[in-house]
């Protein structure tokens, strides 16, 4: 009897529940749109928003509205535009670029921004002891490898000079015809000294500088908010210099990382913007809301890391196995089902480049590499883990190598699923086996994705290490010709997948949800967010809603 | 003459007695058949299926239920009928141990408290107090957290291999969190019980006849409690089952390829949308088995309870 009333109570409690959900007319996201605010759902929160720590996606969308680079992205094209730099020129072997700064930009506290300050960042970034991960991506510029790696302590040394406070003159190793489009990425952008100066030393990696009310940026928003795994939220900078572009009142970042969540708090009119879709709902928004629904290419890679200082794992025939057992082609087509296709090498297709292609499916070679190695019976080849962080399709891709390595090769493999934070921190130890990792462009060329195989690379995260491998990517650096750099970076590519420190999986697509809200929103091919351009519709042509 | 209630004029066992009781509460004896005939099917199911839990079958993907596959099958191809049994196993498994372990501590720390009173009931019953009061599945995570690196060191590979090796580390260090931390209830139900015992007079005469203590507790106090702990692990094995669902949701259960019931739901919630049947089926066999224990559980206490009788 008691059972019977609290079945009757349970039926009223969800009664009344569907009751205020159908007279709530008014969602999240259109009162949002109303304020001139966009809500975005941001995957995971992010690790630092200091830009020479941070080193992820979830990181640059959140950055490049806070603070600005010389260059950015065109709102359309694949190509730069002027930003902090009004223009720019370089001389005739491509290696001396300088760069006019806007006498009108200014920080957020009214300073005006100098070619100074872009120096004292770079200079930031290279400091050896603040272990910036993207410290390498500078080595572009003169003498930055040689002070970052503390064989000069004179900052003078590096390639960077103010010759007045608005030029900025940088000199680099060699010919670089894509360095504007370089300048896109956080690593180049300038920070406040004195900011940063105020809040601890310039090596302080976890300086409270970045905190909302400490904050002082170039971009065209200023941090308002930011509460741990809840919520960060952006307002409009009145002191940018191109205030009068920027559509937008203000962005919330949600960090979500479970993806159905996400897209049922879309659908439930609570994000404008999702990070993804989960694996089983992208037919339906395919077919059913294409509209909302977004497939674009993506120049981004999904690998497995292999550390090869593990004991077993340090032998090539084994990485080659483990390779060779993946069906790539069965995860592509079964399991991800949204155009990603099967990778044949590290590098995505760029335009111009073709790489060597010598990654591919066969197991009966696996089990031959395997055996040679010493592991003719593989019940003796000791278990090891595959690291990934939370998140549905991580797992699953990972239980379904797991059984591949199982079946092919007849090896023991376990799961290991760790928060984001603490995935990147035991990549950055070398504290797991096999890990899951995926690299976006950082600029729309090959070199991005080799030459962080470098040694000493702070995106490395391997172990591995071939002298004959940096000297190709230090040659490439210093050629002009682009087809002649490409061959040199193709030489580099079979090198690296001679040896294997990595294992290609598939090449992106970015598949997500935009609410037909959003004004201004293009498909970039490195999912580079122009934000200043991006607007919002007060009254949306809503299908969905009767 | 045939009539059994008749015909027995020597005292009938208080055993007999609640077992007949038991029998008449057919709500209790309906629940505890559903329940044996869950956990033969989880025992002998998935050897019957023909599919182990790992079998993939890419090309299949997740299908609704057919003739096939009874209850479907996930995103990788796997049987959901298949998975479900076993996943069961592990579930029973976990509720059984812990529950076990809870069993042996709580009523050894409660009969000793009880029977010892004074100061050391004292002191016993504040330290319970104080495992009360630390919030339970922060204190279950950071055990887990804590015990897994230890379980990894080569010194401790004996025990883990009792348990089928290294890919079950996390499985049995769930089994000894949770039962290291499920006792506090059943202590105190013990201690209560011995504490009304030993103001009898059989401990009384046991007393003055010189024996032990330990053997006063082992023979005369722990047998006469034997009731209440039945009922209360009746009702701890659910408690258990759901507190393993719960880590299992957040990630801290078993490891995959395994499955329990609580991961097993953790992915039909995620599906739910457009694969019902991947969350149905699990939660389907998760809450019946959940509602047989509870009515088990009571239905023995009112059979055991002398004072039951109308």
């Amino acid at each position: 009897m008691r059972f019977l009333t609290a079945l009757a109570g349970l039926g009223l409690i969800l009664t009344l529940l569907g009751l205020t959900a159908c007279s709530r007319h008014d969602s999240r996201a259109r009162k949002a749109a109303r304020e001139g605010i966009l809500l975005v759902g941001n995957g995971t929160e992010p690790k630092s928003l200091d830009p020479h720590i941070a080193s992820g996606v979830t990181e640059h969308h959140l950055i490049i509205t806070l603070l600005e680079g010389l260059t950015s992205d065109h709102p359309v094209e694949e190509s730069v535009v002027p930003a902090a730099a009004a223009r720019w020129e370089a001389n005739d072997t491509l290696d001396e670029w300088t760069f006019h700064l806007r006498p009108e930009a200014k920080w957020s506290n009214g300073d005006p921004v100098t070619a100074q300050d872009f120096v004292w960042a770079y200079q930031r970034l290279l400091t050896p002891s603040l272990g910036g991960e993207y410290a390498a991506m500078l080595y572009l510029l003169k003498g930055a490898e040689a002070f970052n790696k503390g064989e000069t302590t004179d900052p003078q040394s590096i390639g960077a000079r103010a010759l007045d406070p608005l030029t900025l003159r940088l000199t680099l190793v060699g010919p670089t015809p894509y360095f504007p489009s370089m300048l896109t990425h956080y690593a180049w952008f300038p920070v406040h000294p004195p900011t940063i100066l105020a809040h601890g030393k310039i090596d302080t990696r976890a300086s409270r500088w970045t905190h909302p009310g400490n904050f002082v940026g170039n971009g065209p928003f200023t941090l308002k908010t930011w509460r741990f795994k809840h919520l960060i939220e952006v307002v409009r900078n009145p002191h940018y210099w191109d205030a009068a572009t920027v559509k937008l009142n203000g962005i919330r970042f949600l960090p979500i990382d479970n993806i159905p969540a996400e897209e049922r708090m879309f659908r439930d009119g609570q994000l404008h913007l999702t990070e993804t879709v989960p694996l089983d709902k992208i037919e339906h928004w395919r077919t059913k809301q294409a509209d909302s629904y977004y497939e674009n290419p993506y120049l981004a890679v999904y690998f497995y890391r292999i550390n090869v200082t593990h004991p077993q794992l340090k032998d090539p025939r084994v990485r080659h196995a483990l390779s060779l057992a993946i069906d790539r082609e069965a995860i592509t087509k079964n399991i991800m089902k949204a155009g990603q296709s099967p990778a044949t090498g590290l590098v995505p297709p760029v335009a111009g480049y073709t790489g060597p292609g010598l990654v591919k499916f066969d197991p009966v070679e696996a089990r031959r590499l395997l055996a040679e190695a010493g592991y003719a019976d593989p019940s003796t080849f000791p278990r090891f883990d595959i690291l990934f962080n939370v998140s549905e399709s991580h797992r699953t891709i990972a239980e379904a190598i797991q059984q591949m390595w199982n079946k092919n090769l007849g090896l023991n493999v376990g799961l290991n699923s760790q928060d984001w934070g603490v995935y990147l921190d035991a990549q950055q130890r070398l504290d797991f086996n096999v890990s899951r990792a995926a690299w976006t462009a950082d600029y729309p060329d090959p070199m991005t994705f080799l030459d962080m195989w470098t040694t000493g690379n702070g995106n490395n995260m391997t172990g591995w290490s071939r002298p004959e491998f940096d000297a190709l990517i230090a040659q490439a650096r210093t050629i002009r010709d682009t087809s002649e750099r490409f061959t040199v970076l193709k030489e580099a590519e079979s090198l690296l997948l001679q040896d294997m420190p990595v294992i290609p999986l598939y090449i992106y697509v970015r598949n997500y949800l935009v609410s037909p809200a959003v004004t201004g929103w293009h498909p970039k091919l490195l999912d580079s967010r122009p934000w200043k351009h991006v607007g919002l519709q007060v009254d949306p042509p809503s299908p969905h809603t009767p | 003459m045939t009539d059994p209630h008749l015909a027995s004029n020597s005292p009938r066992s208080p055993w007999r007695e609640a077992w007949r009781r038991l029998r008449q509460n057919r709500l209790a004896v309906s629940c505890g058949g559903i329940l044996i005939a869950i956990v033969l099917a989880c025992l002998i199911g998935p050897l019957v299926t023909g599919q182990t839990i790992e079998t993939q079958n890419l090309d299949l993907g997740a299908t609704s239920p057919s003739a096939q596959h009874w209850l479907g099958t996930d995103p990788l191809g796997r049987d959901l009928l298949t998975r479900i049994l076993s996943g069961g196993r592990v579930s029973l498994a976990v509720g059984l141990t812990a529950t076990l372990v809870s069993l042996l501590i709580g009523v050894a720390y409660g009969a000793t408290s009880g029977f010892l009173g004074g100061r050391a009931d004292a002191i016993m019953m504040r330290i319970v107090e104080i495992l009360y009061a630390l919030p339970f599945i922060i204190l279950v995570i950071i055990l887990i957290v804590v015990l897994e690196p230890v379980f990894k060191l080569p010194r401790m590979a004996w025990l883990v291999s009792l348990f089928g090796g290294e890919g079950q580390i996390k499985l049995v260090v769930l089994f000894m969190v949770i039962g290291a931390i499920e006792w506090l209830t059943m202590a105190r139900v013990v201690r209560a019980q011995v504490m009304t015992l030993r103001q009898q007079d059989f401990v009384s005469a046991a007393l003055a006849l010189g024996v032990p203590k330990w053997k006063i507790i082992l023979r005369h106090l722990v047998p006469n409690c034997l009731g209440p702990v039945i009922v209360y692990s009746t009702l701890t094995i659910p408690a258990v089952m759901l507190l393993e669902a719960v880590l299992s949701f957040l990630g801290l259960g078993v490891q995959a390829p395994f499955a329990s019931w609580g991961s097993l739901i953790q992915e039909g919630a995620d599906n739910m949308e457009t694969r019902p049947w991947m969350l149905v089926f699990p939660a389907l066999f998760f809450s019946s088995t959940l509602f047989c224990l509870n009515f088990l559980g009571d239905g023995l206490r009112d059979a055991l309870d002398p004072k039951a009788e109308r």
